[in-house]
């Protein structure tokens, strides 16, 4: 009994001086650091996709925190998983909010989550960066807290509808998916396409994300294609739901070309899709194509830098998620600088919201009080699959 | 354009998505046999199978028919050490009790396949060209005819397993009667075991067989799995015959229905028709011989 107790004692005062050793270095550090919480699906469905949004922030945080951070403070992220459960996205949210140290929140990833965690980034006035692009619903409220970092539908189907005249498609059949994003994706073409006298069909049938056989679905579409001589399709979707309806479509003999949203951009889905994904055309940030740009390209630098850090550090190279991650940290990066004085979270709002022509990897940001979404059309490219890799293709008067 | 035009197109893409329900059914069947324990892992045996095959092939390098064959092997252990570590030590408890157990060790294969494998969906190379094949002007994947054709293989392999030879009567004797089985000198323990393996080694070969056409993530067992004891139970519970009598009819009206009824509703046909037959019919289409209808 009595050889215990000293040995609990040993125990115990041996874990307090390795805790205050532990403690120790972060004490002493000159400035404390600006903490930046990251609430993302670290395990779940879109657990790797979310893994590689972590691992680009993680590298950049270390590249600023290595040249002494900002104004001599260090960044930080604290990072917590959520899952993919849209509860566990609203309690990290909430506890992100309640910390006072913490200035803005990163993440979520996921479409349907982003209503959630906007309403409590407004509730509790903290920033909210959202990685998936907005939607009309969220963009009517007007909120001040939260900003999207990827292209908005608005923008894909504009350029989508550039795609179309410029590939002379009169007629385009949309396969969407029900998904809020897909559905606005569909409608906004329809809106823009009409204008400029393209004729856009939305088809009824629907798919689902988890969906592994699309063929009922296209046999429903394929006589209207005949019927109306539809010129191309246009696959309204992301996630696996993209390459099972180019498969599905080719088994099924339907040849007429397909289009894709920016989401057709990563490099599984060649591989998921093989020969079908063959001449699939869609529009998608710069990053999906680093050594294609054009010479001038005002973020070619910035992406090509990226692409060889991550292959460096990851082995892998850069594609337009780990891209946004870049774009995160480094609109923080340059809001912080811009913040006089002792950085709250509305000073950094504001400077956010101050942003102009910040060259990130997936284009030029300028936020303001209105515009939440940064981009603009320019910021987009148009790539075609062919020989199982991503090709970038312009047009004459189309970028 | 009437939907009838749209019948024979449908009905290939049914019969094949058919067949996946069939296998899955059968591995319920067989189980439920032996042991009378439904195991809802039996998704999971499915998933593991296209993605262990996968990841031989894309990450060891190995031919194609030996990562199968592996991954086969593999799961087959896997299907033994789900009945060792869960089912055994539960086999005095009554029979909900292995079933919630089952489901949970479903949870645990699918998210620890996601920890290892990575969450994204994979894909396996066809066995013969992706080129589709025109028959009667309705053009079918040729991995549809292999996923046929292995269908019928496995079943006949099943049906002389169960009806032809010792090994089966003797599983199907140690579940009638447990008691008497033992007094014969039948290790009801032994044939569990072995029909754990069995059922677990044609979920894998399922699994392979579909990963190809249909892509396999992590958690895609999980539908299969339902629609497989929905398969199960339409066509007669505890009957191979009637697994794949099940599995055939689900696939196909699921992918008929399209023609009629908005394409979002097709996964609720499913469960739809299984209360329908249930109402109806509870024995399921072939008859079962465990459900007493007299009950109802």
């Amino acid at each position: 009994m009595k050889g215990f107790r000293r040995h609990t004692i040993m125990v115990l005062s041996l874990s307090i001086i390795l805790l205050l050793l532990w403690t120790y270095p972060i004490s002493s550090a000159e400035k404390a650091p600006y903490k930046i919480g990251v609430n993302l699906g670290l395990t779940g469905p879109y657990a790797e996709v979310c893994k590689t949004l972590k691992m680009a922030m993680v590298m950049e945080v270390e590249r600023i925190n290595a040249r002494g951070g900002v104004n001599g403070h260090p960044l930080e992220l604290v990072i917590e998983d959520n899952g993919f459960d849209l509860g566990r996205a609203a309690a990290n949210m909430t506890k992100f909010a309640r910390d006072k140290e913490i200035l803005v929140v990163v993440g979520p990833f996921e479409d349907n989550f982003q209503a959630t965690t906007r309403a409590i980034a407004e509730r509790d006035g903290i920033i909210n960066i959202i990685f998936c692009p907005s939607n009309p619903m969220v963009r009517a409220l007007k909120q001040r807290w939260s900003f999207n970092i990827a292209q908005s539908d608005i923008l894909v189907s504009q350029k989508l509808v550039d795609l179309c005249l410029a590939r002379g498609y009169k007629k385009v059949l949309v396969f969407p998916g029900n998904w809020p994003l897909a559905q606005s994706l569909a409608e906004y073409l329809k809106r823009f396409g009409e204008e400029k006298g393209i004729k856009v069909i939305i088809s009824k049938e629907t798919h689902k994300p988890g969906d592994i056989d699309m063929t009922p679905q296209l046999i429903k579409l394929k006589p209207t294609i005949e019927a109306e001589k539809v010129d191309a399709l246009y696959a309204s979707t992301g996630g696996p739901a993209g390459p099972i309806i180019c498969k599905n479509m080719r088994t099924l003999g339907i040849t007429i070309p397909v289009l894709g949203t920016h989401a057709f951009g990563f490099g599984f889905y060649i591989k998921l899709g093989g020969e079908a994904m063959e001449g699939v055309e869609f529009p998608a940030g710069k990053p999906v194509v680093p050594y294609q740009l054009d010479k001038d390209d005002t973020v070619r630098p910035m992406i090509i830098a990226f692409d060889q850090r991550m292959k460096a550090r990851y082995k892998v190279g850069a594609d337009q998620l780990s891209g946004h991650s870049y774009d995160v940290i480094w609109l923080l990066h340059n809001a912080l600088e811009r913040c006089k004085g002792k950085v709250t979270r509305a000073k950094l709002r504001d400077a956010l919201e101050n942003t102009k022509e910040f060259k990130g990897c997936t284009g030029v940001y300028n936020y303001s009080s209105t515009d939440h979404d940064g981009l603009s059309k320019k910021d987009l490219v148009f790539i075609r699959i062919q020989g199982q890799r991503f090709v970038r293709v312009k047009f004459p008067k189309f970028e | 354009m009437t939907p009838w035009s749209l019948i024979p197109h449908l009905l290939t893409s049914g019969i094949t998505i058919g067949a996946i329900y069939a296998l899955v059914a059968l591995g319920f069947v067989t189980i439920y046999r032996a042991s009378q324990i439904i195991n809802f892992a039996q998704g999971e045996f499915v998933m593991l199978g296209g993605i262990i095959t996968f990841f031989f092939l894309r990450g060891g390098g190995i031919p194609y028919p030996l990562a199968a064959l592996l991954a086969v092997i593999l799961v087959i252990i896997i299907g033994l050490l789900l009945q060792v570590l869960v089912v055994y030590p539960l086999r005095k408890a009554s029979v909900l009790i292995p079933l919630m157990a089952t489901l949970g060790a479903s949870i645990f294969l699918s998210n620890t396949s996601g920890l290892i494998f990575g969450t994204l969906p994979k894909v396996l190379p066809p066995f013969s060209g992706e080129r589709p094949l025109e028959i009667g002007g309705i053009p079918i994947a040729p991995q549809s005819l292999w996923v046929l054709g292995a269908t019928f293989l496995l079943l006949i392999t099943l049906y002389i397993l169960s009806h032809r030879m010792l090994l089966g009567k003797a599983m199907e004797a140690s579940s009638t009667d447990p008691l008497g089985a033992e007094l014969v000198g039948i290790s009801r323990n032994l044939m569990v075991l072995v029909a754990f393996g069995v059922s677990a080694g044609v979920g894998a070969l399922a699994g392979i067989f579909i990963t190809p056409i249909f892509y396999t993530s992590y958690n895609s067992g999980t539908l299969l799995g339902l629609k497989g004891f929905v398969a199960a139970v339409l066509g007669g519970w505890g009957k191979n015959g009637g697994a794949v009598l099940g599995g055939f009819t689900l696939g196909i009206v699921e992918s008929m229905s399209v023609a009629f009824i908005p394409s979002g509703y097709k996964d609720a046909v499913a469960f739809v028709i299984l209360l329908l037959i249930l109402y109806i019919r509870p024995k399921g289409i072939l008859g079962s011989p465990f459900i007493d209808s007299r009950r109802w």
